[in-house]
């Protein structure tokens, strides 16, 4: 017999998000395990990305950009606000969709160049 | 679209990497993606690290830009762009066979039909428009 999973609304393991201080339930609804908060999408640096293992910075990371990857899975990009490194971590079901548009639109906000220059492609 | 730009900042700072072959110092590399020699010398910025025509890096540094510590020597791909608070564009390349994420200005003369599909590939996405507009 298989090992039960106690579905998620069992699982009672909380974290309070570093920056909005939201207590958020370690596990997304589909019942993977959450590494940033739902509501502001900010997280903590806990996983060295480069060395591998466990991480001594512990700052905040912020996120700042969505990434779409060839299968079509959203990732977060995440920057740590202390030592600056990279992480991408996938979007759950229930993160906030209004940071994540926002994100996704703010470089087409702040061209470098004049978008007019690609209608005459 | 004038650019917003704030007081004047510090100069970049000037890097001596090798870039020729065998970690010889040379003024051009190629690149891993389109086999493009390309010039060090970019508009815009000091710190070229990727093609310009079609935005291919290679992994070669660990923590550092510029160390030269990186031994996975992969190619690394643009994955996403973000912005600055000042409104500078950078692009993040993941490295195809290491996964490691890195982050750097574009240069004036990056190709801005490659940049701009990077932007827009999440807005492309068709589940983009039943659940995130809806849920505005």
């Amino acid at each position: 017999m298989s090992e039960y999973i106690p579905p998620s609304v069992l699982r009672t393991e909380t974290f309070d998000c570093l920056r909005c201080g939201l207590t958020v339930t370690a596990f997304a609804p589909d019942g993977a395990r959450r590494n940033h908060c739902p509501s502001c999408l900010h997280s903590r640096h806990v996983h060295d990305q480069v060395e591998g293992g466990p991480s001594e910075c512990r700052a905040r990371m912020a996120p700042i950009a969505i990434a779409v990857l060839r299968d079509g899975r959203w990732m977060i990009v995440h920057r740590c606000a202390g030592c600056g490194e990279l992480t991408s971590s996938p979007v759950s079901g229930d993160d906030n969709r209004l940071i994540l548009v926002r994100m996704a639109v703010r470089p087409l906000a702040q061209p470098p160049f004049p978008l007019e220059t690609f209608a005459d492609l | 679209m004038p650019r917003r730009n704030g007081p004047a900042r510090r100069p970049q700072r000037r890097k001596d990497v090798p870039h020729g072959p065998g970690g010889a110092p040379g003024g051009s590399f190629r690149c891993a993606g389109c086999r493009l020699d390309v010039p060090l010398a970019a508009p815009g910025t000091a710190h070229r690290n990727h093609c310009p025509h079609c935005l291919t890096s290679l992994h070669v540094d660990r923590r550092v830009p510029g160390d030269r510590r990186a031994d996975c020597g992969g190619r690394m791909v643009p994955l996403s762009v973000t912005v600055r608070p000042d409104g500078e564009w950078l692009i993040i390349h993941e490295c195809r066979s290491c996964g490691a994420l890195s982050a750097n200005r574009i240069a004036g003369d990056d190709n801005a039909l490659a940049l701009l599909r990077v932007a827009v590939r999440p807005l492309s996405d068709p589940r983009l428009r039943e659940d995130a507009f809806l849920a505005l």
